[in-house]
């Protein structure tokens, strides 16, 4: 047995998603924000187009390091949490892996992205391929999954590295693919820094 | 099928027959075309380089006796189906000394690759060897020399192949070409996942290895599934009538496609 997709997905699936009186999610045990899209596009375009030239990959790593803190410390509840718990770890029969497997099946069924792990090789590398991570809608020039670099290295580091909170920034995710330079899916690749 | 028909001189009589060269066609297409056209007769085959000589016998479009070198039956039809060069000659009337294959013609190329496939584990160690080195190869993560989609792309344009889908153990379609108007794609998917975890738990209790070949035959479809790497490559036909085939034509491309997963 390993973690099934389909049944993680269906179950969060049916969890009613709904803003608190500061529009934050209680739900999953962290405090999701409730906002559209767009907005994180628009502000993630601004902000590099702003950008000197000379201080562009700087720009780019923030981002990149928002998302990466946000999905470490938000990963951390996720995976710790009672959903979790009762959802995924009935299916987790190898370890770290199928953590893994879990946690990007919730991070599909959340809509944030239908993305999944396509190779595996533990506490070294890893590579995620996602189809509707919603970074590709956005404007902007090159490779823009910032949110799905971020969040990789963060998941990686929660089940590899050393325990919470002291296994940040042992690892680093590049991305190779996007939807948004014309490849049919993006990819991205965790390995150790 | 891309042959010459051919005057061929016996005994001092003309007689029409086929001839041909194995780079422009298969063995299995052969059979498949004598099989389809009812013919009688023997397939002489001569492999290049090496001049080794097989015979398969038909008597009405049935495979009635193989023979290649000392090896005769199904053992003599999978060396012969791992034949990459050579040429091969149809003699019609032909009739064999005895039959020692009692199978029909796609059962046996069926039959015959499995045995290849267990040769090449043999070859390559142990079995579990074998399935060792394809677990580390797939962990080496080191770049196949075609990407996946290309090797997928060779998978479809098999004839009979409807569609082919790559699948992670947790049901994730990392990859799909083709459709099939029987079958969704994303639910075959999770439904495999769900179909390999339970093989694999019987594989495990019976202590018989890990899952090496999956075929589910549905009224409206047939789906072929093998490990590829750590994940699950499947292709979905609509009928059984082509699967010796297709297993065999498939053979190699699941292997390359084995490096990429």
């Amino acid at each position: 047995m390993t973690v099934m997709r389909d049944t993680v997905v269906k179950s969060l699936a049916k969890i009613t998603v709904q803003g608190d009186e500061n529009g934050l999610i209680p739900e999953y045990e962290v405090l999701v924000n409730l906002l559209p899209v767009s907005l994180l596009n628009t502000f993630a375009e601004r902000i590099m187009a702003a950008a000197p030239p000379d201080k562009k990959a700087q720009v780019e790593e923030g981002l990149v390091r928002a998302a990466y803190e946000c999905g470490y410390h938000t990963g951390c509840g996720i995976i710790t949490s009672e959903i979790f718990n009762d959802v995924v770890m009935p299916m987790v029969t190898e370890g770290e892996k199928d953590i893994l497997r879990g946690a990007y099946a919730a991070f599909t069924a959340w809509g944030w992205a239908k993305s999944g792990i396509v190779q595996l090789k533990e506490g070294e590398r890893m590579v995620i391929r996602a189809f509707d991570y919603y970074e590709a809608d956005g404007g902007g020039e090159g490779l823009r999954g910032y949110t799905l670099r971020g969040l990789s290295q963060a998941f990686f580091d929660l089940a590899y590295a050393d325990p919470y909170p002291d296994g940040m920034d042992t690892h680093v995710c590049h991305q190779t693919k996007g939807i948004e330079a014309g490849d049919p899916y993006g990819e991205f690749i965790v390995v150790r820094k | 099928m891309p042959v010459r028909i051919d005057a061929v001189t016996a005994d001092g009589k003309s007689e029409s027959g086929l001839k041909g060269n194995l780079s422009l066609t298969t063995i299995t297409d052969l059979l498949q075309f004598l099989s389809a056209s009812a013919k009688s007769g023997v397939i002489r085959l001569l492999r290049q380089p090496g001049g080794d000589e097989g015979r398969i016998y038909f008597v009405a479009g049935e495979l009635v006796s193989v023979v290649s070198k000392d090896l005769t039956g199904l053992e003599g039809l999978a060396d012969l189906l791992s034949w990459e060069q050579g040429t091969f000659h149809f003699m019609p009337g032909v009739a064999a000394a005895q039959s020692n294959i009692g199978l029909s013609v796609q059962h046996a190329i069926m039959e015959a690759v499995v045995l290849l496939d267990k040769r090449a584990k043999e070859n390559g160690g142990n079995g579990s060897g074998a399935h060792k080195e394809a677990y580390e190869r797939s962990f080496a993560m080191q770049e196949s020399g075609r990407d996946s989609t290309e090797v997928l792309n060779d998978l479809l344009a098999i004839p009979g192949i409807d569609a082919v889908v790559v699948i992670g153990r947790d049901g994730f379609v990392i990859e799909s070409v083709g459709s099939s108007a029987r079958v969704n794609i994303d639910e075959l998917g999770a439904s495999l996942a769900h179909s390999v975890n339970g093989i694999e738990e019987m594989g495990t209790e019976l202590n018989v290895n890990r899952f090496q070949d999956m075929f589910v035959e549905y009224g409206r479809a047939v789906i072929i599934c093998k490990p590829v790497g750590d994940a699950v490559a499947a292709v979905v036909t609509p009928d059984a009538s082509k699967l010796g085939i297709i297993r065999h034509k498939t053979r190699k491309l699941f292997e390359e496609l084995a490096q990429s997963f």
